[in-house]
This record gives C-alpha cells, structure tokens and sequence, in this order.
C-alpha cells in the first residue's frame, strides 16, 4: 500500500480523476438544464449509449473525430427530442418514457453495430488526441493533472461556468427555471411553455451526447455492448447530490471520478480485495450520497420536476 | 362541422387496446424497415420468428419456458407501479432472489424435494423481497427515489453475484463464471414429458391469480391503488402512505425473486450470471402494454416470450442480428405510451348549426 502515496501515483490517480470525470460532467449539466424546466429525463443512460454509437460510428466512417462528436451531439439532441415529445407535447409519464428510451438505445445501438460493423474484423475508431496546454502543461504537479487532458475535458470544465451564467444571468435560463418552478408565470404572459421546454432538453440531450461521445472516441478505439455501464444513471445521482447546482454538480462528479480512479489504481497496484468491491463502490456511494443528500435540509429541486403542465389547471 | 375534442376523466379501454394494436402495426413497419436496412427477405423473417415462437408443440412449449419469468416481473412491476411506485429493480430482485434460494438450496440440499422446493420458491420471495424491501425502507425513511436505488442496487447485486461465482460458489471445472449444477431434487418437475416445461409456470399462473384477487377484493389491493390515484388524497384518507410503499416494495420484489427461482431450478441448473437476459426491464414493458392487469400480463408475456424465441430462430436463419427483438419491444412500448394519449381524450364530431 505503501506504493499508493509515491508522487508518480498520486498524479496519476488525480489525472484519471479529471479524465473520468468529463463525461459525468457533461451528462449531469445536460440533466441539470432539463431538470430546471421541470422535465425528468430517466433516458440519460440511453442518450449517452446512442451518443456513444453515433460517435464510434462517424469517427470510424469519416476517420475523423470531430464528425463523430457533431453525430454524437446530433443523436443526443434526437434521443432528447423523442423525450421532450412524449413529456411536452403528449404528457406521457416521464419515468417510463425515459425507461423506454433506454431500453430503445440498448437494442438499436446494438443491432446497428451487429448489423454494420461486427461483420468487419475487429472494427478500430479514431480516438481524439491528447491537448496539452503550452507552458500550463509544464507546471510540477498542476500541470500533468490538469493541463495534459483532451479538448473535451477542458471544455467540460468551462461548461461548469457556462451552464451557471446560462441558467442563473440569462433571459433563457430564468425562463427554464421558472418552467421547473410555475410553469403558469410563463403562460400568462402569453410565452410557450412547450417551446422553452423543447429547447432546455435537447440542449441539454446534446450536452448528454458530447458525454457519450467521450465514452468512445474520447477514450477508446472500440465500441462494445452498454459501453456506457451506468454512466448515464449516475449522472441522474450526481444531479441530485449536486442540489441542482452547477458547482454541486461538478463537486459530486468529481467525487464519483475520484473513487472510480482509485480503484483502478488500487486494481493496478494488485491489492488483494475482490475487485467486484472496486466495481460496485460507486453504485453504493451513490445510494449513501442519496440517503445524506434527504437529512441536509433544504433542497433545491424544481417544484414541478416530472410533472406535467395543462393550461387552466389550478 | 367541426371535432371537438374533449379531455375524458377515465381513460377509455376500447381506446387503450386500439392504441395497442395501432402500436403493434407502426412497430411491424418500423421492424420490416429494420430487417430490410440489414439486408433481410421479410418474408423468411417472418416465417423464422413464427417458425421461433409459435411454429409446433415444441417451439410453444419453449415460449411457454421463457414466458414464465416474464409473467412474474410483469406482475413485479404492476403491482408496483399500480401504486405509482417505479420500482425499476425487478432485474436486481430477480437475482436476489436467485442468490438467496441457491444458498438454501446448499443448507438444505438433502431434503426430498417434495419439501426442498416449495422451500426454494419460499427463499426465492424472501430475497427478492429483503433485496426490494430496501429500496421501499430507502424511499419511505428517507425519501430516495426508488428509481434511481432500485438501478444501483441492480449493479451491485450483479456485482456480488460476480464475486461469489469467482470464489466461494465457483465451479472448479468450468471456465465460466458459474455454480456447479444443483443437487438433482431442487430441481423443478416438469409439468410434462418430453418437454422441459417446468412447474414454474403453474407457480407464476397462481402468483397471477393472487395478485389478481388481491388488487381487486382486499383492503391492501385498494390502499395500493388510492396511493397510485392521488398520493395526497390517499393520505387525507388515512391510508399510511409509507406503510404502503414498503409493503408494494416488499411484494414486487418477492415476485421477481420467485422469478429467480424458475431460472436456476427450472431452467438453467445452475445460477450463473445470465440466468436473466433483461426480464426484469422487459417485465416493465410487459406490465404497462397489459394496462397493469394481472391477467392480461399473461397474454402479453407469452407473446413477448414467444418474440425472444422466434428472434433467436430469425438470427440463426437470416443472420440478422436477435437484438433487434430488444430495440423493437421499446418501440412498441414507445409507440403505446404515444398513442395511448388518445384514450385520453373524447372526439366528437359536431355541426355548427
């Protein structure tokens, strides 16, 4: 165990933090937005899986990863699409539309790789390259951890302060939280609901898709069945461990990213406990985070989280 | 003239079964582009998934097979959700419930079997419902939503599932991760020879019934349904709203754990970590397309088992992939909720005189 404290192995399990950490981020801000305009997308998972797909599969059709992140971002915006239809326009129950979108990315992305791309010998991706930050890179410490990353991690972590100013200093993200909060305010001064809640969820479907994306050509060169394994449930915890805020939403993901990159290291370094433990860990801070999250208090989910609007209801 | 179109206080059932069906053939479309997109005659197709699900004794029997967990997380789920209590955990259940009965199942493997089995089912409840009953405590005590622990707790079942088949339970001649295979008399009779229908089907069958009598005469089936109607107006009556949900936790989950038990000792031998190929999620599919009802849940889990069989032909016959079954079963699904709005309302064609 000793092992585990030396400089080299401290920096790499932080490194693998903030790596581990980008597609939990991206999803959980687009589950946020969506969740401020009142709409409980459960289909994060699935979002994320179809995104992860879309980006394998144009990545590996145009050889070029940004292609594959544009295919990925537009199947997120799409898979939000079909969610906010059943929960905007037709008033669907959320939990089982979002469960249905699931299940629906599981089998398509499936089938789509069987049909299209399992028929080649071992089907390879282009994976996006590393990004190195010029002089930033160079700083001891700081520098491997933070600034020796990929384009998307970085973009991750503006998209903390981005999501905030959008949401909190906007004409647009006043309007979202108000859909979450007393969607009537909107109606009354004669603005679509519908239409705003159209737009806060496929934006925040496309910031699930970058997520999905980094699943794949963000790391690796393969696609395999449920790649994103729970990723996309998670970010539905860290949403709520996060309060609905950005920060506590970026706080939360970094907490889950650290575990999970200390586990591998733990795994790496060949200490003898099951690694099933290692494997199951998140999932069981996550019901602890949950459980803690109900005794502080004061929370600051949307009142109308889930819950459809009629106009003339009372 | 002009359609009026007016919002209904109660669904219409003809409506919701003429969603259904219009579902079925949007899906049947969508399928037939699918089949063509990877290249497939549609007319083998559908021969090869007939051929899979219905096509002869042999084939039925085997839809019969795998119908019968189906039945049991359909009804896992309705119970539940009839409450308005999304319990998505009947996959982690289901194999709560597995663990828990193979576990007895090596304590008292020596029993005849006339004891031994209904012990089996009896230990396949009790886990699957300790395993439910938590996430039930969780959102009751301390208002965690039983969707999302109900999905951790799906992980980290499998999880330790894994690490008891790596080590204590694990088959030392195999390769796989597995349990040896069980003792001869924890194995369910066959209802009939030459088949390997098991008893398990006539335990789902009565499990049906049960629920079935249970939502529609007891006190409980009607405190279950006023906290799915109207959560605050239930309250207002008196009906402890928090006894309740752990009560349907505990019951959903029981079921899905008896489904558990068909698997290992019915179907497969042996627990190993494929003894559930997603029941737990289709059983929520099955339980909403059958508007909840006990007895229709039968139907649909025949036909949706029959549609996992014939999707296993259709992929040794045409080469096209079996998961295309699993993307079609959500489209119906998502085909139903859409349509199904229109049950929702009344349309009325008026003249203005």
């Amino acid at each position: 165990m000793g092992d585990l404290f030396q400089e080299t192995i401290l920096i790499g399990i932080f490194a693998a933090t903030i790596r581990i950490a980008t597609p939990l981020i991206f999803a959980a801000l687009g589950e946020l937005i969506t969740e401020k305009a009142g709409i409980l997308n459960l289909g994060v998972e699935g979002t994320m899986l179809m995104a992860a797909f879309a980006g394998f599969a144009g990545s590996f059709v145009t050889g070029n990863t940004l292609a594959g992140l544009a295919l990925a971002m537009v199947a997120g915006g799409l898979m939000a699409f079909l969610m906010v239809f059943m929960a905007a326009t037709l008033k669907v129950e959320q939990v089982v539309t979002g469960l249905a979108l699931n299940m629906l990315a599981a089998g398509m992305s499936l089938y789509l790789f069987k049909v299209y791309f399992e028929t080649l010998s071992l089907p390879t991706a282009e994976v996006m390259p590393y990004l190195p930050i010029p002089v930033l890179a160079d700083i001891p410490w700081l520098g491997p951890i933070f600034f020796q990353q990929k384009g998307l991690t970085y973009l991750a972590f503006l998209m903390v302060p981005a999501v905030w100013f959008f949401l909190y200093r906007t004409k647009w993200g006043l309007e979202i939280r108000v859909l979450g909060e007393n969607p009537k305010v909107i109606d009354t001064k004669g603005m679509s609901v519908t239409l705003r809640q159209y737009g806060a969820v496929i934006l925040g479907g496309v910031l699930i898709g970058i997520g999905g994306a980094f699943v794949t050509i963000g790391s690796v060169v393969r696609f395999v069945p449920d790649i994103t394994a729970g990723r996309g449930w998670l970010a539905l915890v860290i949403v709520i461990a996060g309060n609905w805020r950005p920060a506590g939403v970026l706080l939360a993901a970094l907490v889950f990213a650290f575990l999970d990159a200390l586990q591998l290291q733990i795994q790496g370094i060949g200490v003898d406990l099951p690694y099933q433990i290692f494997l199951a860990l998140p999932y069981v801070i996550a019901i602890v985070l949950m459980v803690a999250k109900s005794r502080r208090g004061r929370s600051e989910a949307p009142a109308r989280l889930g819950i459809p609007y009629f106009r003339g209801e009372r | 003239m002009g359609i009026v179109i007016e919002k209904r206080l109660t669904p219409s059932i003809s409506w919701q079964v003429a969603s259904i069906l219009l579902a079925l053939l949007a899906s049947f479309i969508i399928s037939a582009l699918l089949l063509k997109s990877a290249g497939a005659d549609l007319g083998k197709a559908g021969a090869a998934l007939w051929d899979g699900a219905f096509g002869g004794w042999r084939a039925t029997w085997k839809t019969l097979v795998k119908a019968t967990p189906l039945m049991l997380t359909g009804v896992a789920a309705a119970v539940a959700f009839r409450a308005r209590i999304w319990n998505i955990g009947a996959e982690g259940q289901l194999y709560a419930g597995a663990i828990f009965a193979y576990w007895v199942s090596l304590m008292v493997g020596s029993l005849p079997a006339l004891f031994l089995v209904p012990l089996l089912f009896a230990a396949g409840a009790v886990g699957g419902s300790l395993y439910g009953g938590l996430a039930g405590y969780l959102r009751a005590r301390f208002e965690v939503s039983e969707v999302l622990s109900t999905v951790m707790l799906n992980y980290i079942v499998l999880y330790f599932l894994s690490f008891m088949l790596t080590n204590p339970w694990r088959d030392p001649s195999s390769f796989f991760q597995q349990s040896p295979k069980v003792v001869d008399n924890s194995l369910l009779p066959n209802l009939m020879p030459g088949t390997k229908l098991h008893m398990g089907f006539l335990v789902a069958l009565a499990v049906v019934v049960i629920v079935h009598l249970v939502m529609t005469r007891s006190s409980l089936g009607y405190e279950i349904r006023a906290v799915g109607l109207n959560e605050k107006a239930a309250r207002f009556k008196g009906i402890d709203v928090k006894w309740v949900t752990m009560v349907v936790m505990l019951i959903s989950g029981g079921i899905a754990g008896i489904a558990g038990v068909t698997e290992v000792f019915g179907v497969q031998g042996r627990l190993n970590p494929g003894i559930s190929v997603g029941f737990g999620f289709i059983g929520i599919i099955i339980a909403v397309l059958a508007l909840l009802n006990p007895v229709a849940i039968v139907f649909v889990a025949i036909l949706i088992g029959g549609s996992i069989n014939g999707g296993i032909k259709l992929q040794v016959a045409t080469g096209v992939p079996s998961t295309l079954i699993d993307a079609i079963q959500a489209i119906i699904l998502l085909f139903y909720l859409a349509a199904a709005v229109l049950a929702r309302y009344k349309f009325r064609i008026v003249s203005n005189g």
